[in-house]
């Protein structure tokens, strides 16, 4: 049996899955402690089952999310070490940074030494501004460390006061400002997330339940909840990571999708390929600052359900949220109230949405049928163009390679999975206008908590090794090291698998299949002789979900 | 539209052989600068997907032997199709301006492909042109040629095309490849003074190429009055190229670039695949997106002696004193220049270094008082290994004249039927490019 907990902003939800069916879900409202959510939920839902028999728990929770947004004055400092480059001052760094000498290029070389009295006096200079953390920065330091390092050093044995964090520890990616940023963000949450990290273990600890617990990431994976106090970043936008799962997980395992999920005042899309949802190109962007952590494609539209319908110069338009939609005692009509008076929705009561939209529709001179219509309208006019972006985007994404793009390319798809509020409504809407294929889940109002019940915990190695630097990096904070016996492709894909089974096993991660995303040698030619060699391997457990709801979860 | 298009298309999976500076690793090293930078995030910079160009982007410009699918790979085809899809998202207004970070290069390709010369099979730019022109009706381009080697693939295609400004600036093609470009080389006679030759001596610096821009090329540029610039964007002026032996660096190609200010730019040759390229791309990159450059800052810059020998100094001034003289003489008239036989002829040898194929060709172009005149061109190139071939080409320019036109498809029709009696040709071409047909026919 596996539990799924979404804790998202207004509800939380809850279910157990057993062989790909629910057999028992809950539903509340998410209270000011989560930890109290959580167990008001595991209260519902494990009561009548046998604890031994759970393999896992999976959580997907807005705390980081939270965490970040509330963008509380943070004493987080940075130092800076850009070398040659951009100009740093013009970056869009979180936080107050300072930048010193010091540099290493894309081979791993230092080209610019340290200055130790340098790193002092910024130290000093952060600590007269209130600073009591620091983030260390080095473009190219998970080619060498040795810079962010040593400045480590300096600060925990003359300043052990400060609680400092080096980006070669955070991430692998090559994007140093991703990476600068993402230091920044880890050293804002580590302490908040490492206390709820204890409150789950009591927690679960007094409903004996004693599986493993893991944490939705943000690309649709999952991590240990013990490991993820060293990722804690991974866990952000679990919602509509959880909601595209949710969606997939009713749409079945080879499915081409859009997967929507429309709340009250957002819409969320994103893309299903062939079973795989599809990930942002770059990765992740947090109130406009990009980090490096990666993240499903799912895009926004600033319209839902509780959207509400003004008029201007004898037109509809679409406005705020105000409330709930009239229907159901909101103080103005919304999307939904239009949809229930076309008699295309049965939410909340009818002769609500009827007596206020004729009213209304007839002060203005209107005919309340064409303004129901013509809301609708609008909001599948914005979805389409929304779509058309995403397909866009994907269809756009750049390549590197002679075969990336000879590859065949999946075409777009023409289902849409429907989740939350009015979306099974709307989904019909448009299929019934656009000849879309329509699926609504059976248990659209927990798909969110089956999708994080039903997600797998994936590992992605992105191994990079320079055979005359002798050195290796990953994708993977904290990941990286000096390589002396690797000569050949084989010999690489040997060292990464090696490193692979390493890490998943610290994972957890009892899939066996391990998956070559794709593998390169490079030559290094210095005056017509080849003086060593650069592989580029990428390694990942299969991608998808556990399982699927069987005959689709379709209702 | 405030945004830069960026393509980079490293073909990581693409080299010419494995020891070539042609090859995969060549924009490795880019591509960790670039990425590791963080500026593809850059709101001012759009990251496009390259695509493939079509074979009839490929005919309007070339005559490949025996055919464009022999002369080129995909990887070829991607490169070139880069640039077009900037071309464009420019056009669309997506961008105002556009990068294509491509391998496989190609301004070493002339009118006739043979084989490969320089490193180059097709012509980026040329082709780059001459579909702007034909989809959306521009008609004065200039290209500018920062790259080391005298781009006379580029020189070739538009010797006779008075719509298109050719300025290059290139180390003396007496101290390197491909031995051409000296300032005699000024167009043919329906485009006098269109093609710019700026030969350089060896040791210039920074000082010596913002020079030449500033006193040359801008005024050349000034006088042309293009709709749309182009920049064949080679790097290999850079201190640290292992096959040139210039002194330019980073921030000199970027001073130059934001001061020409191309619509667009495309990568050409630059073989420091370390000590230049990460820095002279992301140089170029950040001064097309109006951000700072002044940090690009190569750690070999320390130790090199970048100051400009006076003897250098002193043949650029006697360079830029020479064009400004001749740029502001009177452009003597197209009749004059034709000759009383009223046909211009060029006969030359041309050699394939990298495909070791020595070509023998014979140019004419017919003097026309309405148009460019029609351009015919018979070669062949006997190879040591493999089979060598014979071709016929005739050329319709794009604003041919009716009578022009009419007159090619009379010559078509007669060489056809002269080489069915007497077989003088492997393969006839016929290139119509006011109507975009390209015909051919193999023996
Ligand atoms: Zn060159
Ligand atoms: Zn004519």
């Amino acid at each position: 049996m596996d539990i799924g907990i979404d804790i998202g902003g207004t509800y939380t939800d809850g279910v157990v899955m057993q062989d790909n069916e629910v057999i028992s879900y809950a539903k509340i409202p998410t209270g000011q402690d989560i930890t109290v959510s959580i167990r008001q939920v595991l209260e519902q839902i494990v009561s009548g089952i046998n604890k031994k028999k759970v393999d896992r728990l999976v959580l997907s929770t807005t705390l980081i999310t939270n965490l970040l947004a509330q963008e509380r004055k943070f004493p987080v400092g940075l130092i800076l070490l850009p070398g040659p480059g951009v100009n740093p001052r013009t970056l869009r760094i979180k936080g107050k940074s300072i930048i010193i000498r010091g540099a290493i290029d894309y081979r791993g070389r230092i080209i610019e030494t340290l200055d130790e009295q340098e790193v002092k006096k910024a130290v000093e200079q952060l600590l007269l501004e209130g600073i009591e953390y620091i983030g260390v920065a080095c473009k190219f330091c998970q080619r060498n460390p040795l810079l962010e390092e040593e400045i480590v050093k300096i600060i925990k044995e003359d300043y052990p006061q400060i609680k400092c964090l080096a980006s070669n520890q955070v991430h692998g990616l090559l994007n140093w400002v991703r990476r600068a940023n993402g230091t920044v963000y880890q050293l804002m949450v580590a302490t908040e997330y490492q206390f709820f990290i204890d409150q789950i273990n009591k927690t679960l600890e007094q409903y004996d339940l004693t599986c493993p617990v893991f944490i939705l990431k943000a690309d649709g994976g999952t991590i240990p909840l013990g490991i993820s106090a060293q990722h804690p970043l991974e866990g952000i936008f679990s919602g509509p990571t959880a909601s595209m799962l949710g969606g997939l997980a009713a749409g079945g395992e080879d499915l081409t999708t859009v997967v929507m999920d429309i709340g009250g005042t957002t819409t969320d899309l994103g893309l299903i390929l062939k079973g795989v949802p599809l990930q942002a190109a770059k990765g992740a962007i947090i109130n406009t600052y990009p980090i490096p952590s990666r993240a499903l494609a799912v895009s926004s539209l600033a319209l839902g359900g509780d959207t509400s319908l003004n008029i201007t110069n004898k037109k509809v338009c679409l406005g705020k949220r105000l409330g709930c939609a009239y229907c159901l005692g909101g103080p103005h009509l919304t999307i939904t109230d239009a949809l229930v008076y076309l008699g295309l929705s049965e939410i909340g009561d009818i002769s609500l949405a009827k007596a206020k939209m004729e009213s209304w529709a007839y002060q203005h001179d209107l005919v309340p049928q064409k303004l129901a219509e013509e809301a609708l309208e609008l909001f599948l006019d914005a979805l389409e163009e929304k779509l058309e972006n995403i397909f866009r985007q994907w269809e756009e994404e750049p390549a590197y390679r002679v075969w990336q793009l000879l590859s065949a390319k999946v075409d777009r798809p023409r289902t849409i999975v429907c989740i939350g509020g009015p979306a099974k409504d709307l989904g019909e809407l448009w299929g019934e206008k656009k000849g879309w294929n329509v699926v609504i889940p059976q248990y659209a109002s927990v798909a969110n908590a089956i999708g994080t019940a039903l997600a797998k915990t994936t590992l992605r190695l992105d191994f990079f090794a320079d055979t005359q630097q002798k050195i290796y990096s990953t994708n993977i904070g904290g990941v990286h090291g000096r390589v002396t016996n690797i000569s050949k492709l084989e010999g690489a894909r040997d060292f990464s698998k090696h490193l692979f089974q390493e890490i998943r096993q610290k994972w957890n991660i009892i899939d066996e299949e391990v998956e070559i995303i794709y593998e390169e040698g490079f030559n290094i030619i210095r005056g017509w002789e080849t003086a060593g060699k650069i592989f580029q391997i990428g390694l990942q457990t299969p991608p998808g979900l556990k399982g699927y709801m069987s005959k689709g979860g379709e209702i | 539209m405030n945004k830069t298009g960026l393509i980079f298309f490293p073909a990581f999976d693409w080299a010419i052989s494995p020891t070539h500076p042609e090859r995969e690793e060549r924009l490795l090293y880019t591509r960790d600068q670039i990425f590791e930078e963080g500026i593809l995030d850059n709101p001012r910079i759009t990251e496009y997907k390259p695509r493939l160009a079509d074979l009839e982007d490929i005919e309007r410009v070339h005559f490949c032997v025996p055919d464009v699918v022999s002369q080129t790979t995909n990887a070829h085809l991607i490169s070139v199709g880069s640039a077009l899809k900037l071309g464009d998202a420019l056009k669309n207004g997506e961008i105002k301006n556009g990068f294509a970070m491509v391998r496989p290069p190609g301004h070493h390709a002339m009118r006739v492909v043979h084989g490969n010369r320089g490193f180059c099979n097709i012509n980026n730019e040329a082709i780059l042109v001459e579909y702007l022109r034909s989809k959306y009706g521009i008609r004065r381009i200039a290209i500018v040629d920062t790259d080391v080697h005298h781009g006379d693939g580029t020189q070739d295609i538009f010797y006779h095309d008075p719509d298109i400004l050719f300025i290059s600036m290139h180390q003396d093609g007496r101290t390197i490849f491909p031995g051409t470009g000296f300032v005699d080389e000024a167009g043919g006679p329906g485009a006098y003074l269109k093609t710019i030759n700026i030969p350089l001596p060896t040791g210039m610096t920074d000082d010596g190429f913002l020079k030449v821009w500033r006193e040359i090329i801008k005024p050349a540029l000034d006088i042309f009055q293009p709709e749309l610039i182009i920049n064949s964007a080679g790097q290999d002026n850079h201190f640290t190229d292992p096959l040139a032996n210039m002194k330019v660096t980073a921030n000199g190609y970027a001073k130059l670039t934001e001061e020409l200010k191309p619509d667009l730019a495309v990568l050409e040759g630059g073989y420091a695949v370390e000590t230049a390229l990460p820095y002279v791309n992301l140089a170029i990159l950040l001064a097309l997106a109006g951000e700072d450059y002044s940090c690009v800052i190569e750690p070999q810059r320390h130790k090199a002696d970048l100051r400009q020998a006076r003897d250098v100094s002193l043949t650029i001034d006697k360079l830029i004193a020479y064009w400004q003289d001749r740029l502001n003489q009177a452009t003597p008239d197209k009749e004059s220049l034709f000759g009383k036989d009223r046909r211009y002829k060029r006969q030359r040898s041309i050699f394939y270094d990298t495909d070791h194929i020595l070509e023998k060709q014979l140019e004419t172009v017919e003097y026309c008082p309405d148009c460019l005149g029609l351009y015919q061109v018979s070669s062949s190139a006997p190879r040591e290994l493999g089979k060598g071939y014979s071709i016929r080409g005739i050329s319709i320019p794009l604003y041919a004249c009716n009578s022009c036109q009419e007159r090619a498809y009379e010559y078509w029709e007669r060489i056809k039927v002269n080489n069915i009696r007497k077989v003088e040709y492997d393969v006839l071409y016929l290139q119509d490019k006011k109507n975009n047909r390209y015909l051919k026919e193999s023996r």
